[in-house]
């Protein structure tokens, strides 16, 4: 079964090994120059002016061939869980139930149970194998990247990172499965796959994914000297935020508050913030009134236990998926 | 004596509330070739599938080989099918599937799929896509031939070939009856494919089994009986009409009867096992037992 299965899915493997070859091949050669790039700008050895060294580095990466292929190994690292779970999950059962051939498969001396285990565990250990393959190679290929732009763990990056890339390619494959089963034909099982997978990804990343771990929260005295926002609306409404200051961190909030604990509005004193006034003025007169600034956030050693949990969930969902496609093979299908 | 090849007690199958098999009871002895024949629709694939696994049924019990079909791997590897159109995987060659066979049958007999791909002159290295329908169902019956099961069904093997290839596949089929103490259960909707390789029929019409047995036995416990039609509205009891045509003053009827039928006013044919087939199939599904209108 274990052979069969392979060489069903042998075209699948070599395009994949092939892909994955070509990108590895355009890391590692743009890998050297971001390595060329990261010494001369002298980034390792700076306690001295490590934001013009850390500035140099980024930029020279940015406007070199890296910088697109930093872009294009996010995307690839995202799309890659969905790209497995339509094309290799979807069809896994669809395509023999739409063909006909589950009737041969199935009247072997293979019980249908084995079979859906031995198509699960080989296919979906490939998926799992080709996606952290990957993201073990973006990680690292981005390591001093990730460093100097102290970011890993926004959205956007944080599931083409680490382990969770493994999470959803698991995840991906049997929802594409257990898709193929209930619905019976290639194409709509494909497009369903896509639709739940974004779904669940989507959902995971705006909703839930910042209460996996419990929050940090600080409360610092204002400081004005890095304000990010200062900003007078209609009614002399008064918008003030500062800089976080948090390298690595995931900012969910960033609010700036008043001594009694209020959301700091205004209204903006006309004297200082009015057309007239020196442009210093209005900023030294926010920093007069003892305001405070209130974040709620997930610091840079939130990244693997958020890692692990959120990866936790989607095999913890693989797995109950798994489990149904086993009943339904076993009461329904047959 | 061997337990029955397949015992069914009041099978049914259900979709929805589309009764597509309706409290079907069958014994088949062993060592038999079955022809099971209805027109399309009537069941046939329905039945053959919760033979051999693929389907549960709503409503009764089936046993294969005294096993519950598709129970275990020993109970796959005893039953062999061919599925209608012969599914193969149209991107594999003949040599991939034969390896397929291989691994997944413990039973595989290597040497009888080799000889029967050698003498059908088939190339290895050809994918199954390549491949005419004809070639198709050679390839798929020798799959289901070389896992040496003690009972091989067919579900309408040679539907969709041409004559020739049709004559070939029964060919193929009976030398491996021949050879191989196996039973046989191949299923048509054409009374021709199958008399000259069947000795029991089994025949399904509407979703209901209207008749099986020996074709022996059918033959000559079915009679057509032509005469005046007052005559032919008062028979014994113990005679079944199953078909009856009429004008004003003649009928034919087509009656089964266990005793002779010995009545000088109306002559008494012999069946084609045609002929009895169809007149089994004409019947309506609602009203299996014609009654006779008496004549005004």
């Amino acid at each position: 079964m274990i052979w069969f299965t392979w060489r069903q899915f042998r075209t699948q493997t070599w395009i994949t090994i092939g892909a994955l070859a070509a990108l590895g091949a355009i890391l590692v050669i743009t890998g050297r120059s971001i390595a060329d790039a990261y010494a001369t700008a002298n980034v390792a050895a700076c306690p001295g002016d490590c934001a013009t060294a850390i500035d140099t580095f980024l930029n020279q990466v940015t406007t070199s061939t890296s910088g697109t292929v930093y872009d294009l190994a996010n995307a690839i690292t995202y799309a890659v869980p969905a790209l497995l779970g339509i094309f290799w999950g979807a069809p896994l059962f669809a395509r023999e139930l739409e063909t006909g051939t589950y009737r041969l498969a199935w009247n072997q001396s293979v019980t249908h149970t084995r079979w859906l285990a031995a198509k699960l565990a080989v296919v979906g250990g490939a998926a799992a194998a080709t996606a952290g393959l990957l993201s073990w190679a973006v990680t690292s290929w981005a390591h001093q990247i990730d460093q100097a732009t102290g970011d890993r763990i926004t959205p956007g990056l944080f599931a083409a990172r680490g382990i969770v890339p493994i999470g959803y390619a698991v995840f991906a494959f049997v929802l594409g499965v257990t898709a193929g089963m209930l619905i019976r034909r290639t194409v709509p099982a494909m497009a369903a796959t896509l639709a739940m997978y974004s779904a669940a990804v989507i959902s995971m990343q705006e909703w839930i994914r910042a209460h996996l771990v419990a929050v940090s929260h600080a409360i610092n005295p204002l400081d004005t000297s890095s304000l990010d926002t200062l900003n007078i609306g209609a009614g002399n409404q008064l918008t003030v935020v500062a800089s976080a200051h948090l390298r690595g961190a995931w900012v969910l909030s960033n609010q700036t508050i008043t001594t009694t604990g209020q959301l700091f509005t205004g209204p903006a004193n006309p004297q200082y913030c009015g057309p007239d006034a020196a442009p210093q003025a209005c900023t030294d007169w926010v920093g007069s009134l003892g305001l405070r600034q209130d974040l709620t956030y997930h610091p840079a050693n939130h990244f693997w236990p958020l890692q692990w949990t959120e990866a936790g969930i989607f095999i913890a969902i693989a797995v109950l998926l798994a489990g149904f496609c086993f009943w339904w093979t076993r009461r329904r299908l047959t | 004596m061997s337990p029955p090849v397949l015992q069914a007690k009041g099978l049914s199958k259900q979709y929805g509330r589309r009764q597509v098999l309706s409290d079907c009871t069958l014994s088949i002895p062993p060592g038999r070739v079955v022809g099971l024949v209805g027109p399309n629709g009537a069941g046939k694939t329905t039945l053959l599938h919760i033979a051999v696994g693929l389907l549960r049924p709503t409503g009764g019990s089936i046993e294969v080989l005294g096993g519950h079909p598709a129970s275990g791997a020993a109970q796959l590897a005893k039953v062999g099918f061919v599925a209608q159109d012969a599914p193969t995987y149209a991107g594999l060659s003949i040599a991939d599937h034969l390896r397929f066979g291989a691994h997944t049958n413990p039973g595989w007999d290597q040497q009888l799929a080799d000889d029967r791909i050698t003498s059908l002159g088939l190339d290895r290295s050809q994918k199954a896509g390549k491949l005419s329908g004809g070639q198709r169902a050679q390839l798929a019956l020798t799959l289901a031939i070389a896992k040496r099961p003690e009972l091989l069904i067919l579900d309408e093997p040679v539907a969709s070939l041409d004559p020739l290839a049709r004559r070939e596949f029964l060919q193929g089929l009976m030398v491996f009856i021949a050879e191989h103490d196996a039973g046989v259960i191949l299923s048509s909707h054409l009374v021709s494919d199958l008399e000259r390789v069947c000795d029991y029929l089994i025949v399904l019409v509407a979703s209901r089994v209207r008749v099986a047995g020996e074709v022996e036995d059918l033959l000559a416990s079915h009679h057509r009986l032509t005469g005046a039609r007052h005559e032919l509205a008062d028979l014994p009891t113990g005679v079944e009409v199953i078909e009856d045509s009429h004008t004003d003053r003649q009928a034919t009827l087509v009656v089964r009867s266990t005793t002779p039928i010995d009545n000088p006013s109306f002559s008494v044919e012999q069946l084609s096992l045609e002929d009895l087939v169809l007149a089994y199939m004409s019947q309506t599904a609602t009203d299996p037992r014609p009654a006779l209108e008496t004549t005004p």
